[in-house]
């Protein structure tokens, strides 16, 4: 569904992130992770031609109409009602606008936003905003979702249950994701895929992880399965293997033997 | 209404009457000449007679239209020219400076030149307002422009949006609000434009009255004409807000 291949990305020539190789199959959840700052977003932004490449390549199995990108602010058109900014994507496409309007209304009832057009992103809280922001994308029904820490600024509850939502329309549809995150529990609980960036300058993807848990997914019954632990101990440690301090929370390295063992185990 | 705001209404209402009395008082009592202030009844005789002796009504329909005809021009003229800047950095480069000089001085001393250019008919005071009003609207334009949100613009190209989108609902209603925000201040503009045109020179007008009172010394008449223009002033602001609340609802949500 999409490669991206030797993708080089810098300002001014010099890069940030070089050699990036990326493979998501068409219905797999893939995660980023990596440390803030690290560039995750560019490779976000070269998939869908906000910015130029230094070097690489991005191939595409679909249409650039059918890649939604979902952004890490809300930034909805304040002076647009709720139900004309999730419209907006359905006029770009020549829908006629009562027709936009109306499978406007439905996106927003279908988020819990029945009754809500009228009102204008001021009025709402970060929550409703972030939902208003995802039925705009979802509207075009895209097959391609690109997520940029969507749910970075959401409380704890409101963000469960945000993400446990876009994950069952994940489901239904057989979305295709690459979300990028630097939350790794997050990135776990989602994904069927984890890339782990390294830090830069000329930051690289340092390793590649499975998800051995089963889809579909309860968010907070996928943090209890017996493969999340493990595997967020060694996002942990691929992660602070490079520059990350290590934080009273951080959780203890592991003795070289349990991890030639992980290695092992990882192997089979 | 709230019982406080009213309250406060009539607090504000009595001391203008307490102070008008006082005036009408010091008059009447002989301790300030009438001939330099005159009292309060003495400025609303005057009024009454220009208002329905119908002697006022030629002259402030002159002002009006060199107003509304220099804010209409002006609000072109300064919509154009800031998009253009804003949008051709030629172009800007060609507008900015003389722009910022004519920011920088009292348009209205260039009121005179327009009289010697266009005569002391419409013309001329069309033009004082025009450019009082474009200067500013062309600010507000080219800033305006100039401080779109690029998330904005960004969030609409992924959504497919081309060029025709992006103006039409980033730019035009970006740009609207910081024209708006200036808008109350043309329509002054566009009357000092036009009052001060008629000062100048002129057969007709508010200005052209207020200029005749103070060459006979009629402080009556001035004081009269002064409160006319503000009240005119005063009902146009309200119109205005009532325009911008209606089109920027929302912000004031």
């Amino acid at each position: 569904m999409l490669r991206v291949s030797g993708l080089a990305v810098g300002f001014g020539g010099e890069p940030i992130l070089d050699g990036i190789d990326l493979d998501v199959a068409a219905g797999e959840f893939a995660t980023l992770v990596g440390p803030s700052g690290s560039g995750k977003t560019s490779i976000l932004r070269v998939i869908t031609d906000l910015l130029e490449p230094l070097r690489g390549t991005v191939e595409l199995d679909v249409g650039p109409r059918d890649v939604g990108f979902l952004f890490q602010d809300d930034a909805l058109l304040p002076w647009r009602t709720v139900r004309h900014n999730v419209a907006l994507g359905l006029r770009i496409r020549e829908v006629s606008s009562s027709d936009a309007d109306e499978r406007a209304e439905h996106w927003l009832s279908l988020l819990g936003l029945a009754g809500f057009g009228d009102r204008y992103p001021a009025q709402l809280s970060g929550g409703q905003r972030k939902r208003v922001a995802i039925a705009q994308v979802l509207a075009l029904r895209p097959r391609l979702l690109l997520m940029d820490e969507p749910f970075a600024a959401l409380d704890a509850i409101v963000r469960t249950r945000i993400t446990q939502e876009l994950l069952d329309w994940v489901e239904r549809e057989r979305l295709t994701v690459l979300l990028v995150t630097h939350d790794l529990e997050e990135a776990i609980s989602a994904s069927d895929a984890v890339h782990v960036l390294g830090h830069g300058p000329r930051a690289t993807i340092r390793s590649r992880h499975r998800v051995a848990i089963p889809r579909p997914r309860r968010v907070l019954e996928a943090r209890g399965h017996p493969a999340f632990g493990p595997l967020l101990r060694r996002l942990w440690d691929d992660l602070a293997a490079g520059k990350l301090p290590q934080g009273p929370n951080a959780p203890a390295r592991p003795e070289p033997r349990e991890r030639a063992a992980r290695a092992e185990a990882a192997r089979s | 209404m709230t019982p406080r705001r009213r309250a406060s209404m009539v607090r504000r209402g009595g001391a203008l009457l307490v102070l008008l009395a006082a005036w009408e008082g010091l008059s009447a009592a002989g301790w300030v000449d009438p001939f330099y202030a005159p009292p309060p009844t003495a400025v609303g005789q005057v009024l009454v007679t220009l208002v329905a002796g119908g002697d006022l009504w030629p002259h402030l329909g002159a002002t009006f239209l060199a107003a509304f005809a220099g804010l209409a021009v002006g609000l072109v003229v300064g919509v154009a020219l800031g998009f253009a800047a804003a949008l051709a950095p030629p172009v800007a480069d060609l507008l900015e400076p003389v722009m910022i000089l004519l920011n920088a001085i009292p348009r209205v001393i260039l009121a005179p030149l327009f009289v010697i250019w266009l005569g002391i008919g419409l013309a001329s005071k069309l033009a004082l307002a025009t450019v009082l009003v474009a200067v500013l609207i062309f600010f507000a334009v080219y800033n305006g422009v100039r401080e779109v949100d690029p998330r904005l613009v960004e969030r609409l190209r992924t959504l497919g949006g081309g060029r025709r989108f992006v103006v039409q609902e980033v730019y035009v209603p970006s740009v609207t609000s910081w024209v708006f925000g200036s808008f109350k201040v043309a329509v002054g503009f566009a009357f000092t434009g036009a009052v001060v045109g008629e000062f100048v020179a002129s057969s007709r007008g508010l200005g052209y009255l207020l200029q005749f009172a103070q060459s006979t010394y009629n402080a009556a008449l001035t004081i009269a004409l002064i409160l006319v223009i503000m009240a005119v002033v005063l009902g146009l602001f309200a119109c205005a807000e009532r325009v911008e609340r209606r089109l920027l609802r929302w912000r004031h949500l």
